[in-house]
């Protein structure tokens, strides 16, 4: 993401930032108003403002929206629980290292949505096939992060607590876990983009509600004021989401030297 | 030369263990078929389907939309980055219109370009090319605006007129992130060619795919996944083993 221009701060910065977008936005209204475009397929921005804050009144987004919200957490929550285990098991285990690192670094460009179509032969139509695809999906970036976050940790650490007989397995814990937490963390800002990426697409493509469902019926009745609206309720979820995430990281990651 | 390919080998081992694992399984019933077809058969599946020639329409097709798209963004892209990083007020106009596409997830968009272009090729394109032009603007302003300023100074010193440092000086700087920005558009076009065939199309790997899956036909489907899997990842290497030859001269890409 580009960084925000810092030669002006204040408010001469906020209005540099808001004019072009607000220029775009007047075109627009001003165009379709006068009609020039057919407004059945390119409606004002205004009204499409005016169906977003409808959906929310009479109520028809918060299913879809918690269906969405609640499947990426679950997948994004389980990729964690999983693959944050395995990727200190990687760091710091040759034969786990050996086995995993090129299955993962092999796998983590390919297009796992590929998978939609087996997943809801395997977990059915519904909440379990689309949990499941993000669960996947969100893994590759998180053991991969993980890993090269424990294969990081200086052995300097290691050393001293094994000098003070730490364990293995507690070592794991107390030791490459909180040293590769910044890592991990740049993980999980990935996955977190991609657990809303993953769920929409798999609504959009297999039903079982969502804001994607939400989505392609609106295509499908050409109700393009609520395809919008729903556009806009994903984005600003993935945003909400994204910037959640980094929230929480300063303040787990406080006490992290040289981390912003 | 041969410790490369010891080190490919073993690289290869996990996978093939993997596929073994999967046949092996199979085998002994373990698997039902139900849930996966024994690897042989995806494998015979996929021999089958290449030899049929009924792969390579759909390949074309799919192969076609993403690098219409692909394209169209890296030249945009690079030409908006580096106008974004050389001229102050191009920058103000394009940032926070970026920032506000940046969090979009871009599949999403599939359905309102086919109210907007109609449901064929050219509204996926169109898609394919928003979502990939992102990280390549990104890319290519980040890699102009951190030029080294003595580079700058030194070819205008020359005489270098501003256009000429432009293509000169300014992009070939630049060029290390942007090869890494276009690298990362390369695996978005495939995920939002692939999404948007799912949705909606006749033809291509996507739908390929998906109507093997709906016919129940799994081994022809995992076959198609298999080959997309490959495509891609030899689309990236191909594009990494480009990088190595032209730009030898930057220490780029070096796995």
């Amino acid at each position: 993401m580009p960084s925000p221009s810092t030669e002006r701060e204040g408010l001469g910065a906020l209005a540099n930032r808001v004019v072009p977008v607000a220029l775009v936005l007047l075109a627009w209204e001003l165009v379709t108003r006068a009609h020039w475009v057919n407004p059945y397929v390119f409606p004002p921005v205004t009204e499409i403002l005016l169906r977003w804050g409808r959906l929310f009144v009479d109520g028809t987004v918060y299913l879809p929206l918690w269906d969405t919200l609640w499947r990426s957490l679950a997948g994004l929550g389980a990729a964690i629980a999983v693959g944050v285990p395995l990727g200190l098991l990687m760091g710091r285990v040759r034969w786990a290292e050996w086995f995993f690192q090129p299955l993962f670094s092999f796998g983590f460009p390919l297009p796992k949505i590929a998978l939609i179509p087996l997943y809801v032969h395997w977990f059915g139509l519904f909440h379990l096939s689309k949990v499941m695809l993000i669960f996947t999906d969100c893994l590759f970036p998180i053991v991969l992060f993980t890993y090269h976050g424990a294969k990081g940790v200086s052995p300097v650490y290691v050393w001293s607590a094994q000098s003070r007989g730490t364990g293995r397995v507690r070592m794991l814990w107390r030791v490459v876990l909180p040293l590769s937490a910044a890592s991990i963390y740049d993980g999980v800002q990935v996955a977190v983009v991609v657990a809303v990426l993953v769920a929409v697409v798999s609504e959009m493509v297999s039903g079982g509600g969502g804001l994607g469902q939400l989505m392609i019926r609106a295509y499908r009745y050409g109700d393009v004021n609520t395809a919008f609206a729903a556009l806009l309720t994903i984005s600003v979820l993935g945003f909400a989401l994204y910037k959640a995430a980094a929230w929480l990281r300063e303040r787990l990651l406080f006490w992290h030297v040289g981390e912003a | 030369m041969s410790a490369r390919l010891a080190l490919g080998l073993s690289r290869l081992a996990p996978l093939l263990l993997l596929l073994a694992a999967w046949q092996a399984a199979s085998a002994a019933g373990l698997l039902p078929r139900r849930v996966l077809p024994p690897f042989a058969e995806v494998a015979a599946a996929l021999w089958a389907l290449i030899a049929s020639g009924e792969l390579w329409p759909h390949t074309v097709a799919s192969l076609t939309r993403a690098g219409i798209g692909f394209a169209v963004a890296v030249a945009a892209g690079i030409a908006l980055g580096l106008l974004m990083a050389r001229i102050r007020s191009v920058q103000r106009a394009v940032e926070p219109i970026l920032l506000l596409v940046y969090p979009v997830p871009k599949p999403a968009l599939i359905p309102l370009f086919m109210i907007w272009l109609g449901i064929g090729d050219f509204s996926k394109i169109t898609v394919i090319a928003l979502a990939c032009l992102v990280p390549v603007v990104i890319a290519t302003f980040n890699g102009a605006r951190g030029v080294d300023e003595f580079l700058l100074w030194s070819a205008r010193a020359r005489g270098t007129s501003e256009r000429a440092l432009l293509w000169r000086v300014v992009l070939p700087a630049a060029l290390p992130q942007i090869a890494a920005g276009v690298r990362t558009a390369i695996a978005v076009a495939i995920i939002v060619l692939v999404s948007s065939e799912f949705i909606s199309s006749d033809a291509g790997l996507g739908f390929l795919i998906f109507s093997y899956g709906g016919v129940g036909a799994d081994d022809a489907m995992l076959a198609v996944v298999i080959f997309l899997a490959l495509l891609g990842y030899f689309l990236d290497r191909a594009y990494v083993g480009l990088l190595r030859r032209y730009m030898a001269w930057h220490a780029f890409a070096q796995h």
